[in-house]
């Protein structure tokens, strides 16, 4: 039996199996792999862009933590960031004392991320309740103050000669630490 | 030229119709194919520029976090000191308040030195039993250790040192 099959139609044969495999190849050979790509990295940036959501609203909320700290703690803040000043101080304070004078500031030592000047004074009160009131005042004043030992306190006819420490805490900064020094001479 | 046909002879193209058919089914095939192929190769470069992205964006607000988180730090760092300073002062005038309200009406004080873990009163009282009930005894309640001495004076009163101190250890063993 002769199978009669005209050239043309192997023609056709031929190009279709040749497209055919063209078509197979692509598909198995460039498209799938191209495509199990696309599926695990959209996942992935799908996962990446949900941890970054997360991370911007962990990020707020920080954020919004620190602006109320630093509101609610204003004057804490502006307290250490400044620089100790005797004519300032002497100036504020003066309406707790007859007399009072800041006879030095030191630069002490450094603690915990502060600078700590000592500052001598003396001073003379009326009656010992002026000083209360002076110790009320320091906990409202313009840097953070600790009224040290030793603290004297010597009769003087109808007043009371005083001297005590004080202890000055600011921030430490190279910066603020030679404002300080210069301010004190 | 002798004709075989009566009918004119057509020209055979390459393109027949089954050629036709089969060129078009498969150009649509490739079309879909490389579409799919450009939509996907456009897909991954835009996912990977948009990974990058968001990396980045991770990072920029990694380190901005840890600069706030520094920040929060310190600011409670600063109030746990300011707490502590105003405390120390609190403490310090309600110590004065108490000292001058320890003193009696008879017993006039020349000095009084607070010290660290101390206390030096200097004073003048008219007999030493006034000194002894009304300033010793509470002096010796509140310090661990006291000593006295005088010396008398011209009007027949006594000029006295009190000199006082809380030992540090108890102090801290108490605690």
């Amino acid at each position: 039996m002769k199978i009669n099959i005209s050239r043309q139609h192997i023609y056709l044969m031929a190009l279709s199996f040749f497209l055919f495999i063209f078509v197979l190849v692509f598909s198995f050979g460039v498209l799938i792999p191209q495509g199990k790509e696309y599926r695990i990295k959209r996942v992935e940036l799908k996962k990446l862009s949900k941890e970054l959501r997360a991370y911007k609203n962990l990020h707020s909320e920080t954020a919004q933590t620190l602006q109320d700290l630093r509101s609610k703690n204003r004057s804490i803040i502006t307290a250490f960031d400044a620089t100790f000043n005797p004519e300032r101080f002497e100036k504020q304070n003066k309406q707790y004392f007859s007399s009072l004078k800041v006879k030095e500031v030191d630069f002490s030592k450094v603690e915990d991320q502060f600078a700590i000047y000592e500052v001598n004074t003396t001073s003379e009160i009326s009656s010992p309740t002026n000083f209360y009131k002076f110790l009320d005042a320091v906990n409202k004043s313009d840097w953070m103050i600790e009224v040290n030992f030793p603290i004297d306190f010597k009769r003087d006819g109808e007043m009371i000669k005083s001297s005590f420490k004080m202890k000055v805490y600011c921030n430490n900064n190279d910066t603020n630490a030679t404002a300080s020094s210069s301010e004190a001479k | 030229m002798m004709k075989y046909s009566y009918i004119a002879p057509k020209r055979k193209s390459i393109l027949t119709e089954e050629m036709q058919l089969l060129l078009t089914f498969f150009a649509i095939t490739l079309f879909m194919l490389f579409t799919t192929f450009s939509f996907l190769l456009y897909k991954n470069y835009s996912f990977n520029k948009d990974k990058a992205m968001v990396i980045k964006e991770k990072q920029r607000l990694e380190e901005s976090m840890g600069k706030l988180q520094a920040d929060i730090a310190f600011i409670e760092v600063q109030k746990a000191l300011s707490e502590r300073v105003y405390t120390k002062n609190t403490v310090l005038k309600e110590s004065i308040t108490n000292l001058f309200d320890l003193i009696p009406t008879r017993i006039t004080l020349s000095r009084a030195e607070l010290l660290e873990n101390g206390l030096i009163l200097y004073g003048i009282t008219p007999n030493k039993d006034i000194y002894n009930f009304m300033l010793q005894a509470p002096l010796r309640s509140i310090f661990h250790r006291t000593y006295s001495s005088f010396y008398a004076q011209e009007n027949g009163w006594l000029r006295f040192v009190s000199t006082n101190y809380i030992d540090k250890e108890e102090s801290i063993d108490e605690n």
